[in-house]
């Protein structure tokens, strides 16, 4: 028999904070370090799409001809969100689903319009970017603060969503998985 | 014309009550349809996108038009509207065009290129309204809701290119274009009557729905597409 909670007010306000003092954006194109290369190997492994390379994008344009390639696999996002399906049955097992979702919507609005900003100084810092690929960097870090609120609403602390989000928090952009590599920005 | 502007929420309690419910239909009506737009339409595109860089655009969509909700809400809440009326299910029926759920990529193209148009002008009458905290709330929802239909002119000049995927674009707008017009609602609307005596909003259901299907026609015409004929109820 399931059991219906109010939701945890505490851990929502970690992950706002979280959010907040993350590094969004700030270090694309630069070199990747190690503990980066360390939290992509932790993404790689609990995504399970068995062994791969990290590799990185050099600028704005090499990120959308990445993205836009018509023939690139999407076994990673399908992954994903699978994963984020099952997490969302299992939070909304445990929490009213009003509350659920209001919180979801509210965290994801405030954190979209956050990155959003943050993806624009980045795109002019660094120029050539078309502007719809500041929407597309804007989207590709609000889904990811939703995929982790999803996953620790679940209670799950070991998912993708939680090393996925620490590229992000150190200023980088996952752009998924081509080939044999994931690509990192 | 009555001559009565609010300048903050708290200033509403004062207005005459016509006003004010006038206001909270406005508010209570873009709060829903926001929300059943994102529900219906914007996320369940994601999974149709082709690649990344549309999935993620897509989800950006998605996000702000649930950000419109929220914002529409919080405005309704501050008005001291029950959070349950700006909800789907609270008795106010959807927008008939909500009724049909999104089946394919080239039909969430064909929404945003003409059922966000729509939504522009909703917003555009707004811009000049007497009640301010909903006229900022429209200018700050406007830049959004300019992509979101530009969105829809980007993918429909990638779809066009190939006569394959015009013919499904072309498809998907005989589908959903009929359901458009309508929502500006009935020509001899009450409600809108009361808008424009407050000046709350500017035009009529009318005249609005005219400059849709003229922008409509002109904006579909730039990707080679046509419009099928719509036959209006008086």
């Amino acid at each position: 028999m399931s059991r219906v909670v109010a939701l945890p007010g505490p851990r929502l306000a970690a992950l706002r904070a979280e959010v907040r003092t993350a590094s969004w954006f700030a270090a694309l194109g630069e070199p990747l370090t190690e503990g980066e290369c360390s939290d992509a190997a932790a993404y790689i492994d609990a995504l399970g799409l068995g062994l791969l390379a990290v590799g990185q994008a050099q600028d704005w344009p090499d990120v959308e001809r990445i993205l836009k390639m018509p023939d690139g696999t999407t076994a990673w996002w399908d992954r994903e969100e699978a994963l984020r399906r099952q997490l969302l049955a299992d939070a909304e097992a445990l929490y009213p689903e009003h509350a659920l979702w209001s919180s979801l919507t509210d965290l994801t609005t405030e954190a979209g319009d956050l990155v959003h900003g943050k993806a624009a100084t980045a795109a002019a810092r660094m120029g050539k970017a078309a502007p719809a690929s500041i929407h597309v960097a804007a989207g590709a870090a609000s889904q990811a603060v939703y995929q982790l609120a999803v996953a620790r609403l679940a209670g799950q602390p070991a998912s993708p969503f939680e090393s996925k989000f620490r590229l992000y928090a150190a200023g980088r952009w996952p752009l998924g998985i081509v080939g044999s590599r994931l690509i990192l920005f | 014309m009555t001559d009565v502007v609010i300048k903050t929420v708290e200033e509403l309690k004062d207005a005459p009550e016509e006003y004010r419910e006038a206001v909270g239909k406005l508010v209570i009506s873009h709060a829903i349809n926001e929300l059943y737009g994102a529900q219906v339409f914007d996320e369940p595109a994601i999974a149709y996108a082709p690649t990344p860089y549309a999935k993620w655009l897509t989800c950006r969509v998605a996000m702000e038009e649930y950000g419109h909700h929220v914002r529409f809400k919080q405005l309704g809440l501050q008005m001291g509207i029950p959070e349950e009326r700006m909800v789907p299910g609270a008795g106010k029926k959807p927008l008939s065009i909500f009724e049909f759920p999104l089946k394919t990529w080239e039909e969430f193209v064909a929404i945003k290129l003409l059922a966000d148009l729509a939504e522009i002008l909703q917003v555009e009458d707004l811009l000049h309204c007497t009640f301010h905290p909903l006229r900022n709330l429209a200018r700050a929802t406007m830049p959004e809701e300019r992509f979101h239909a530009q969105f829809g002119e980007d993918f429909s000049a990638e779809l066009v290119k190939t006569p394959e995927g015009k013919a499904r674009l072309q498809a998907a707008v005989n589908e959903y274009y009929p359901y458009l017009p309508s929502f500006f609602g009935g020509s001899k609307s009450r409600n809108n009557e009361i808008f424009r005596k407050w000046k709350i909003k500017q035009r009529t259901n009318d005249e609005m729905r005219q400059d849709y299907v003229k922008r409509a026609t002109e904006v579909a015409a730039k990707y080679g597409l046509t419009l099928p004929e719509v036959r209006q109820a008086a």
